[in-house]
């Protein structure tokens, strides 16, 4: 049990240290950036993570509280004069309240009324995004939004953002991993799973979800107010119902219920459109056909086909060493 | 864990009425559980007993009458408010994390055991007794399991009992079983018995069993509670039980004069 657990770690950590070692050396700037958009992606996915993966709850929202996140930590920097390491976390704060009122409402509804509402949610929020320009700078949306200045380390390069951002989606990551272990993260799978389990059990299932969603507000925040402070310049644009389209294929195509697929799936979907760069008009229709596919065949994403596999093998060799041990006694 | 011998009892339905538009499910039912008791609640198919038992956890609302958990009013209270007051149950066809393994189900149990808040879970460490209460448990249950087993590879005989484990695991005053026999052979029944004379015995709770193997009730019950129609028809020691006209009308139908 503990050697398991040593050799995982240790995959995990030469696996990142590849990666930051390998990705820099190997990218250009524009490639690098692409990476960036993808990990800032990575960190708003896993609240979808959670909320869908552990939670079973399905909702689209994520794209509102990362343009909330990304609008507030834009304009306190640029117009209050905020610093924007504190901006930043007010970003988060305000995301997190926000998502926590909205799931107060929204969370009464169940199963795909919920996941409906989460769309109206969105379709208002970009209009407001895009109509309310004391808030948002409308169409324009911000301009120079100031640099991230954290003190100790100030990112001043697309490749400096990959440091950082590798560092935060590590740390997101394991406080996702961490919440699955507890007993938010069971309860959350008893509300997935069976709600009357769940009730029996003592799980208040409604403020399960509201936390839940808080969480996924929070890290949505986040990777939006990240965002406003890297790329410098926010519009309504980012924040659309195609972007939440995108959250969703990425964790579907890396496993509803992995950290490490969300990542991959993360990475994946933000690069596809520049590897079929060529075929750009038929993206969506590709993407259809993908996701019709992946619910058909990998219904678990790339983690659950990655498990599939580990166990067969497992059990090969099981077999194996049982036949081999028969031989013997022969 | 010591035993309590007070009198006054746990749980206590007073007057319980309950109808699903024009069928009556629940007519006036009061009775009292104590701790240490092993209360049978019988009738028929259809007497309205996993009724009862829902109306008991919360998960229906009851039309008219009040049920007492020790001192507190809990009629109105919420199904989980309920369970974390001590009132763990099991369902007739176990309900499980589907897609979940072995571990996070019955810890579940024990987060209820444990009333942690998210946040104090999310910072704390999971204590050490969880195991030997486990290991405690389960060689009474009869059986080992990996700790990494997906729940939905378990054969359904060894989840009702592993549903028992999980209600025990989250050290309630009541405990409401739901037909355990139901699907089980004769050695499992053996071992679902053991663990519920263990919470009556050893860990004081109080138990209402519905079952339909009239002598895993007769053998064990201390008390019965004889259901038919929502109504209550007998109520005693089981000798009585079993020699009561009604009960035995309800269960048989009504004497057949020849000479009529």
């Amino acid at each position: 049990m503990k050697k398991k657990k040593l050799v995982k770690f240790l995959v995990y950590l030469v696996f990142v240290l590849a990666l930051i070692l390998i990705v820099p050396s190997v990218t250009t700037g524009y490639s690098i950036m692409i990476v960036d958009v993808a990990l800032l992606y990575f960190i708003a996915a896993l609240g979808l993570s959670v909320m869908l993966g552990i939670g079973g709850q399905m909702t689209f929202a994520a794209v509102s509280f990362m343009g909330v996140g990304a609008f507030t930590s834009a304009q306190l920097s640029k117009y209050a004069h905020i610093p924007t390491s504190l901006s930043i976390i007010l970003g988060i704060l305000v995301a997190a309240l926000f998502a926590f009122l909205i799931g107060l409402v929204l969370l009464r509804l169940k199963g795909p009324f919920f996941a409906f509402s989460t769309i109206s949610l969105v379709q208002i929020m970009s209009n407001i995004f895009l109509n309310y320009e004391p808030l948002t700078g409308g169409a324009r949306g911000i301009q120079s939004i100031p640099k991230l200045n954290l003190g100790v380390f100030s990112p001043n390069n697309l490749f400096g953002w990959f440091y950082l951002l590798i560092a935060v989606a590590i740390i997101c990551g394991l406080i996702v991993e961490r919440v699955r272990q507890t007993h938010l993260g069971r309860a959350l799978s008893s509300v997935r799973d069976n709600e009357i389990a769940a009730m029996s059990l003592g799980v208040d299932v409604f403020k399960t979800k509201v936390v839940a969603f808080t969480i996924a507000g929070a890290l949505a925040g986040l990777s939006g107010a990240l965002y406003a402070h890297m790329s410098q310049y926010i519009s309504q644009s980012l924040f659309t119902f195609n972007t939440s389209l995108t959250f969703i294929m990425m964790v579907m195509l890396g496993g509803v219920n992995s950290t490490v697929g969300t990542f991959f799936g993360a990475l994946l979907v933000t690069m596809l459109p520049e590897w079929l760069r060529p075929l750009k008009q038929y993206l969506m229709i590709i993407y259809g056909v993908g996701i019709i596919f992946l619910m058909v065949y990998m219904p678990m994403g790339l983690a659950g086909v990655a498990r599939s596999i580990l166990t067969k093998c497992q059990r090969k060799k099981q077999q194996k060493g049982a036949e081999a041990a028969n031989g013997y006694s022969k | 864990m010591a035993i309590q011998s007070e009198n006054r009892p746990v749980l206590s339905l007073q007057g319980v009425c309950k109808a699903f538009g024009g069928i009556i499910v629940a007519e006036d039912i009061s009775f009292d559980v104590s701790s240490c008791e092993m209360m049978g609640l019988i009738g028929p198919n259809g007497a309205g007993k996993t009724s009862l038992l829902n109306m008991i956890s919360g998960i229906y609302s009851m039309d008219k009458g009040r049920i007492m958990f020790g001192d507190v009013d809990v009629s109105k209270a919420p199904a989980h408010k309920r369970a974390r007051l001590g009132l763990a149950r099991t369902f007739q066809a176990p309900r499980f994390l589907q897609r979940s393994n072995i571990r996070d189900n019955l810890l579940l149990g024990t987060d209820l055991a444990d009333q942690y808040t998210f946040f104090q879970s999310f910072i704390g460490k999971k204590s050490k007794d969880f195991e030997e209460e486990l290991s405690e448990l389960m060689e009474i249950a009869g059986f080992t399991f990996d700790w990494d087993d997906l729940i939905a590879a378990f054969p359904y005989g060894r989840l009702k009992i592993l549903e028992i484990v999980r209600a025990m695991l989250s050290k309630p005053r009541i405990l409401l079983i739901d037909e355990p026999a139901a699907g089980l052979n004769d050695i499992e029944i053996g071992h679902a018995v053991a663990l519920l004379k263990l919470a009556t015995e050893k860990r004081g709770m109080g138990v209402v069993l519905i079952e339909h193997k009239m002598d895993m009730v007769m053998n064990n019950c201390h008390n019965i509670v004889v259901l038919n129609f929502g109504k209550v028809i007998a109520k005693g020691q089981p000798e009585m039980i079993s020699k009561n006209k009604d009960v035995i009308e309800a269960y048989l139908g009504r004497g057949y004069d020849v000479a009529n």
